[in-house]
């Protein structure tokens, strides 16, 4: 049993014309045992700019304290908020400081740049090799299926509404096929004005 | 190789002195006077408060520690210092605790604080405490009341009522005079208030006296109590004048008529 | 072979724990208390290996105990279960780890409202309407499932715990005799007689 999928859960984040969204399942398991239903892995960073954890969930809420500790030094010192890009190679290094003895989590960053509301993805593995796709980033347990779905059913320049659809299918039915991810879904859609928080009534078994 | 030279040391005088200790021997007799007194089962804390600005919170400005559950400290001269000191004190309390399960005994801690207190006499690139302690409590599964007091040099010592900080000769001196041995705890406050009322002119308003009677059994007397208490003492002072005043007035009368009579002799 | 179990009703935590202490297959007592009242509204349900559990509990219970008189007030569950949980994230990459699964229920006064943890040795943190530890956590948690209640009063809540505590003692292998209960609401915690 690898050490990624001891507690389970699954992370999704698409990009839309001029939006971005990001979706996370909610369980938090122990293997087979189900402990939590409520376990967010997607955090915001600012307001237009969300991460998520998947992975062991310790290093998930170490790592969250962490990357908010030095987004907040960043923001202090530099007395600007942290563009979307310059955070996933934040996250890199944090990630590679750790090279020999890493913490077990594969992040996906989704933002929004400013000024121009470009959108922007990126995942790293466990040691912050980073990866920046055009398209949609997946990770977690159920990342093989989330690739399949999100494959059949991403399309270019979709407007929010289309991507919220587009990326709440892509999840539930991925989350649905996995025994390790799944119990809820919550779903971050990001617009140049706002961001849209959804939960998802999704299947409880 | 340069870093000797820009540590300073306390270093001996040539006739014997440590003059950054009784340097801050004299930060101590700057600070406010604190006060602590033994009775047969209690022992209380007495301190003179400085009056607070207008617009400040007077619960941030306290004299008056709590170490853990059994433990008082009061200190008198440079208020940071104490702060830093206090908070030593605790984590030793707690670590006492885990190590042995057993609180620490007052002796213990005060032996603690003296031996925090002297390694900053003795080290280079520091400077001593500028402050004294009075440090009051009960050992575990005891209930005779310890006071002791500890000073910058590292010195520590146990007393059964002793004052530090501004004219603490005085109060010391009064203590001398007014101590018996198992006082009730109403005798112990009293005597507490009335000594500190030796230094502080401006009355209740500017004491704060802490009451320990055992474990997790601390009170602070509130300003109404005090004021109660100091009304008390004046009044006691007020009969004693009165009484005095009538004895002499008596004498007066009675020399006046011998030495009327003595006139009128034949 | 330990067993815990927590639920949050409508303004309390029951926690309760398995009284045996167990080296290897033999039992060494059968009346040790398993929880640790940490402030006066928390408390700490503790398993996992012999030796760890105590030393670790002790551990946090001075610094939680030292925050209170630092700072007068104490510690928010909250607040205590992320310093709880980090210790143990940090022991985890030391060169001794802390193999120490705690259940931490607390009752925090200033928004009125139960708190319940489930923290494993991992360092991993969730607060949750239910918990459980250990082999019994098999049985309890689909059994708490159906018959949870966030709202119940506390003899309900009490009632279904001892639903989770009778199951154990019938399908699960081991004996355990009795479990140490312990309540905190508002007025702080006591304990229990079932």
């Amino acid at each position: 049993m690898s050490i990624m999928s001891y507690n389970g859960g699954s992370i999704v984040a698409m990009v839309g014309k001029d939006c971005v969204a990001i979706a996370s399942d909610l369980r938090l398991g122990n293997q087979a045992l189900t402990i939590a239903t409520n376990f967010e892995k997607v955090f915001p960073v600012t307001d237009r700019l969300y991460v998520g954890l998947p992975g062991l969930a310790t290093d998930v809420v170490t790592l969250r304290e962490r990357f908010r500790f030095r987004v907040n030094m960043y923001t202090i010192k530099e007395e600007r908020e942290i563009e979307p890009e310059t955070f996933a190679h934040l996250v890199s290094s944090t990630l590679y400081e750790r090279r020999f003895g890493p913490y077990f989590v594969e992040p996906v960053i989704a933002g929004l740049e400013k000024g121009t509301n470009k959108p922007f993805i990126a995942t790293t593995d466990l040691i912050g090799c980073l990866t920046l796709p055009k398209d949609f980033a997946v990770a977690g347990t159920a990342s093989d299926k989330l690739f399949g779905v999100a494959e059949g059913l991403w399309e270019p320049d979709l407007e929010p509404e289309d991507l919220f659809e587009t990326i709440s299918q892509t999840l539930m039915n991925a989350v649905d096929r996995d025994a390790f991810s799944g119990w809820g879904a919550i779903v971050h859609l990001i617009t140049p004005d706002q961001v849209i928080t959804r939960t998802l009534k999704a299947r409880m078994d | 190789m340069s870093r000797s030279y820009d540590r300073a040391l306390t270093v001996f005088s040539p006739d014997g002195h440590l003059f950054q200790v009784e340097y801050a021997l004299e930060a101590v007799r700057k600070g406010t006077c604190a006060v602590g007194v033994r009775g047969k089962d209690v022992v209380v804390l007495g301190v003179e408060k400085k009056s607070v600005l207008q617009l400040q919170d007077p619960r941030t400005v306290r004299k008056v520690a709590m170490l853990d559950d059994h433990i008082c400290l009061a200190f008198a001269g440079l208020t940071a210092d104490g702060r830093v000191l206090i908070d030593k004190a605790r984590v030793e309390c707690q670590s006492h605790r885990l190590t042995v399960e057993d609180p620490v005994s007052v002796e213990y801690i005060t032996r603690h604080i003296a031996g925090i207190q002297q390694r900053y006499t003795q080290s280079g690139g520091v400077r001593p405490f500028g402050i004294s302690t009075l440090i009051i409590g009960f050992d575990p599964q005891d209930t005779r009341p310890r006071l002791y007091m500890t000073e910058p040099s590292g010195i520590y010592s146990a007393w059964k009522a002793n004052a530090i900080g501004r004219s603490s000769k005085t109060v010391r001196e009064f203590l001398e005079k007014n101590h018996k041995d198992d006082m009730t705890r109403d005798e112990t406050i009293k005597l507490t208030i009335k000594s500190l009322l030796e230094v502080v002119q401006t009355g209740a308003k500017n004491i704060e006296i802490s009451v320990m009677e055992g474990f997790n059994k601390v009170t602070s007397l509130d300003l109404a109590q005090i004021e109660g208490i100091v009304a008390d003492i004046e009044r006691e002072k007020e009969a004693e004048a009165e009484r005095k005043r009538s004895r002499l007035a008596a004498t007066a009368d009675i020399q006046a008529a011998m030495a009327a009579g003595s006139s009128s002799a034949p | 072979m330990e067993c815990s179990f927590a639920i949050t009703g409508k303004d309390y935590v029951l926690v309760a724990s398995d009284t045996n202490a167990a080296r290897s297959i033999i039992k060494m007592k059968s009346d040790e208390d398993k929880t640790k009242i940490l402030s006066p509204h928390l408390v700490m349900t503790y398993s996992g290996e012999p030796g760890d559990t105590v030393q670790f509990a002790e551990y946090v219970e001075r610094n939680i105990r030292l925050q209170h008189i630092r700072n007068i007030h104490e510690l928010r569950p909250s607040s205590s279960a992320a310093w709880i949980r980090r210790s143990l994230a940090d022991s985890l990459r030391s060169r001794h780890p802390y193999s120490v699964n705690l259940l931490l229920g607390g009752y925090d006064a200033a928004t009125d409202t139960p708190k319940l943890y489930w923290i494993d040795y991992l360092g991993t943190l969730a607060e949750v309407p239910f918990a459980a530890h250990g082999y019994g956590s098999y049985f309890a948690l689909s059994l708490l499932d159906r018959y949870h209640n966030p709202e119940a009063s506390l003899e309900e809540g009490v009632a279904t715990l001892k639903r989770c505590i009778s199951e154990v003692q019938k399908r699960l292998v081991v004996n355990l005799e009795t479990f140490k209960v312990r309540v905190v609401d508002k007025d702080g915690v006591r304990e229990i007689e079932l």
